[in-house]
């Protein structure tokens, strides 16, 4: 049996931070593991920047304004001593960075450059052209190949293992040869991202992003929280989802609908293409309701009366993917766009050290859940939370790991990782894993993604229920021990199926409107009843059971949130 | 008046040829050929994928951010390496004319299922290279209160080659993996570079070895990695470079950069290079046998034999270039 103190799950920045600090100390084994090569993780993916009050731009900022910021994001449901700590310990997390070789830009006096976020009072988000998270990325993968981090690439996580009150280890799964492992470990933090693909086509995320960490978790017995808040960013690119930035609305950017109408216009007069992300996503989905939308329910962002050499010279990234990702030049014609899933606030409940219910057991990054994003994440933040809370984490973990000796393993671990595998194998039926997969996308998304509503979350998680039932009788056709991905994409599913249930029915007890939750039957914010976190743990019917547990407020008391 | 919006959107049934191999099933890679409608804006992850999830489900490749970032997707398009996630299928299609396309793995790695390659030996490879920070402690602060200062000129220098992806599409086309396979592979020298002009960095020294051990002289320069990079990180820019750094720095004692400096030295003194003197020059002793063996070979076309080249009439010019070169450096440094 493979035996290391500590194991990491996941390769994104939360997973490597946390592998970095507990490497450097050296005295004890740790290993990462992960489902692709760590610098594939999706943490490569994000554009904008990272949030530190650093006042390199504005020397007034500090880190209390990052602080309030944050939690009015959050529309009052972010831990406030969570969020605090967060902007607190932000700039020192960012300067480590630096100091490991991180690419940054520069301000004029050679320091690391700021630049204005939506949703922040100061410019405070520091960047890399676009490519922030690619390169801190690779910063941490590069500083790990340094102190010889280990790692197990392409190796699937499929279950916890745990005595009830402490971590044991991990069941997984090896692609490269289709043999399944058990590693003993002490502490296990899980840093498995987010869960993003549960809308599977109307999504930014990564084909990966399909929220294992908190199924398995979920499937331990560990509490979900907060796991219907789902951030929706307006502008995907209609086939894949892919992000078409802000910027291009900055430039000027219109929003039309099919008939070519200026549709914002109805919606937020005075702002227009510039309203907050959540109002558009709306307006946009009210658009195509109506019969205002595109062949394929898109509408249009349009650059045309830009002009080429306005595109060419400030959008050329934009241009770049809409050509290679849409076959369309939007010097000539309108972007095809849809609002598209982006970030999940829910996950795995953990304390400020990244610990859950259980000991030995943490999560950190998109996949846990401290609270600081709350009902809605500030762009920038993101990147932040992964690099405070894997470090925590990954401190943490050591110090228990150090004090702790190994537990003795349960007898047989691996059988129900096995039987569930030969079960898949042998299906009854004829159903594949690629249209229960898209049936879940589509409900999730008509039923219980931007616009809420009773009838239609009822509906949601009455689907979801039978999508179940069909996936127990999915059969795997491919045979091969081999990589077998086809074998791979049905686990993902069976943890989306469990995911989109905890989101389905948190949305339809949530009966209010908080950040990215919006109920077309309760538009209000309801703080007298609805100022708590959501809580799920598996029932023993297989369905959620919900439970509810009071935000911190320490400093702010809620307010109403307008920009 | 606002006009309606009509998206012209095409689509040609189209035959997508793709190499396929299960170690525990084939004994050699073979072809199958998939008929797919392929249309406006689809892209050859989208084409694969499609297959996967209504033709044939144990199609493997390998696929992630589907936004061309994490490197994942590289695959070869009629025979070049390309992201398959950003490469538009409907294009290529057209231009061939035969509405078919053939797909195939990367080549110079080993294949581990149908699209799917081994990228170890890659990663091993850049592994030896230092490809980390390791800090110059005139340039860091001791503690995390300050950062370190760098101006964005700085940054500019290497910055480009932080877009690398380890897609290793370079490492595929390379014709010096081809034919060496302890050569480091153009990704790798790119990375060592990067950080060996980084201002916060002290092991330059350290990477240049590095990259001699691994092929430095070895790459023949051919600029195919450039060709196919989506990231436009010129590696072959990145290894001249490396060489020029390498032989400022002193470190030069390999046969490329004996050349290189023959090359240069000779050009001052003469005004060309001295051709038949270069064999002892680059290899040692060794070189004897060849300058001998191409001695005869004139010899029997009634040709004279020289060890020494004249000066040519520009040599004075080319001096005078030189002076002038050394003269920018001084003041440079
Ligand atoms: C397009 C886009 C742009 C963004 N831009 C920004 C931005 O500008 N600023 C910002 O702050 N945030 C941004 N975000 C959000 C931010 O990038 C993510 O929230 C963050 O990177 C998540 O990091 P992570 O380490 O938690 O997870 P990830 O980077 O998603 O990594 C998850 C890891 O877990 C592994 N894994 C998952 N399941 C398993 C399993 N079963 N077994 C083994 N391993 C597993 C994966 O292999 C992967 O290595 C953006 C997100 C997207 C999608
Ligand atoms: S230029 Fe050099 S590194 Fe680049 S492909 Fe050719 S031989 Fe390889
Ligand atoms: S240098 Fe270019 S082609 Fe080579 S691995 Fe990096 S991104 Fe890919
Ligand atoms: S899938 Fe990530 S680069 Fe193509």
């Amino acid at each position: 049996m493979l035996t290391y103190d500590v194991l990491i799950v996941g390769s994104g920045g939360a997973g490597l931070y946390a592998a970095l600090k507990s490497r450097i100390e050296e005295d004890l084994q740790v290993a990462v593991l992960t489902k692709v090569y760590p610098t594939r993780s999706h943490t490569s993916a994000a554009q904008g920047g990272v949030n530190a009050a650093l006042a390199n731009k504005d020397s007034t900022d500090t880190w209390e304004q990052h602080w309030f910021d944050t939690v009015k994001g959050s529309d009052y449901l972010a831990d406030q001593e969570a969020a605090e700590l967060m902007c607190r310990e932000a700039p020192e997390v960012i300067r480590e960075m630096e100091h490991w070789g991180c690419p940054f830009d520069r301000t004029k006096a050679g320091k690391i450059a700021q630049r204005p976020f939506g949703g922040a009072s100061k410019p405070r988000a520091c960047y890399a052209e676009d490519k922030i998270g690619h390169v801190m990325l690779h910063t941490l993968y590069e500083q790990g190949l340094r102190h010889g981090v280990n790692y197990f690439n392409e190796w699937v996580t499929l279950s916890l293992i745990h005595n009830g009150q402490r971590c044991l280890g991990v069941n997984a799964l090896n692609t490269r040869t289709g043999q399944l492992h058990t590693i003993q470990a002490k502490a296990v933090i899980l840093a498995t991202g987010g869960y993003g693909r549960v809308y599977w086509n109307r999504t930014s995320n990564a084909y990966g992003n399909t929220g294992d960490g908190a199924a398995l978790a979920y499937r331990a017995g560990l509490p979900l929280k907060d796991m219907e808040f789902v951030q929706f960013h307006p502008t995907g690119l209609r086939r894949t989802g892919i992000l078409m930035s802000e910027g291009a609305r900055g430039e000027g950017a219109y929003l039309l609908n099919a008939l070519g109408e200026r549709f914002m216009s109805r919606y937020a007069p005075d702002k227009m293409e510039l309203a907050p992300r959540d109002l558009i996503s709306r307006a946009i989905e009210t658009e195509v309701r109506e019969g205002r939308g595109g062949p394929d329910a898109e509408v249009f962002l349009d650059l045309t009366h830009l002009g080429m050499e306005r595109i060419l010279q400030r959008l050329p990234q934009i241009r770049q993917l809409c050509i290679g990702f849409e076959g369309i030049d939007p010097i000539e014609e309108p972007i095809p766009i849809k609002p598209t899933a982006h970030y999940s606030m829910g996950g795995i409940h953990t304390d400020i050290n990244g610990l859950s219910p259980i000991e030995g057991i943490y999560a950190a990054g998109e996949s846990g859940c401290v609270s600081v994003h709350g009902a809605n994440r500030l762009g920038g933040n993101s990147l932040l939370d992964i690099l405070v809370f894997g470090r925590r984490a990954g401190n943490h973990a050591l110090e228990y790991a150090r004090q702790n000796d190994f537990q003795p393993m349960i007898t047989n671990p691996l059988a129900t990782a096995e039987a569930r595998i030969q079960k898949l194998m042998d299906g009854e039926s004829q159903e594949r894993t690629a249209d229960i997969r898209r049936e879940m996308g589509n409900l999730m998304a008509e039923k219980a993604g931007i616009y809420r509503v009773a009838a239609d979350l009822k509906q949601a998680v009455a689907g979801l229920a039978e999508l179940k039932v069909r996936f127990k009788r999915l059969k795997v056709r491919d045979k091969s021990k081999i990589f077998n991905t086809e074998l791979v994409a049905a686990l993902e599913l069976e943890n989306m199926l469990d995911v989109a249930e905890v989101i389905s029915q948190g949305a339809l007890e949530r009966v209010e409107s908080r950040g990215a939750h919006y109920r077309e039957d309760f538009p209000k914010r309801d703080d007298k009843n609805w100022l708590k976190h959501t809580m799920a743990t598996k029932g023993s019917d297989d369905r959620p059971i919900l439970d509810f547990k009071p935000v911190t407020i320490s400093r702010f008391q809620p307010e109403e949130r307008t920009y | 008046m606002s006009e309606k919006i009509i998206p012209t959107r095409e689509k040609i049934l189209a035959n997508i040829r793709i190499q396929r191999f299960t170690p525990d099933k084939d004994r050699t890679p073979y072809f199958d050929n998939f008929k797919v409608e392929v249309e406006t804006g689809m892209t050859v992850l989208e084409a694969l994928r499609l297959i996967k999830n209504q033709q044939d489900s144990s199609l493997t490749f390998r696929a992630f951010c589907r936004s061309a970032i994490c490197g994942s997707c590289t695959v070869r398009v009629n025979a070049d390496p390309v992201l398959a996630c950003s490469t538009q299928l409907l294009p290529i299609i057209k231009d061939f004319g035969k509405a078919s396309v053939t797909i195939t793995p990367m080549s110079n790695l080993p294949i581990l299922r149908d699209l799917v390659v081994d990228i170890d030996p890659v990663i091993e490879k850049l592994a030896k290279m230092h490809p980390y920070l390791m800090k110059n402690k005139e340039r860091i602060p001791k503690t995390l209160e300050q950062e370190s200062l760098m101006s964005q000129k700085e940054l500019t220098q290497f910055g480009q080659l932080t877009d690398c992806i380890l897609c290793g599409a370079c490492f595929s086309t390379c014709s010096a993996v081809k034919v060496d396979k302890t050569y480091a592979g153009p990704l790798s020298f790119a990375k060592a570079y990067r950080f060996s002009i980084d201002p916060r960095d002290s092991f330059r020294g350290m990477r240049i070895q590095a990259s001699m051990d691994q092929g430095l002289w070895s790459c023949v320069q051919c600029r195919k990695c450039i060709k196919v990079c989506p990231k436009d990180i010129r590696p072959a820019d990145s290894i001249r470079d490396m060489r020029r750094i390498a032989i400022d720095d002193g470190i030069h004692d390999t046969p490329g950069s004996r050349r290189a400096k023959a090359y240069t030295d000779d050009v001052e003194k003469f005004g060309q290079v001295n051709k038949p003197m270069l064999p002892v020059i680059v290899n040692g002793t060794k070189g004897w046998a060849a300058i001998e063996a191409a001695e005869v070979g004139l010899k029997k076309h009634g040709l004279e034999v020289t060890r020494q080249v004249c000066k040519l009439p520009g040599q004075s010019g080319s001096a005078k270039v030189y002076s002038k070169i050394r003269e920018i450096e001084k003041k440079g440094k």
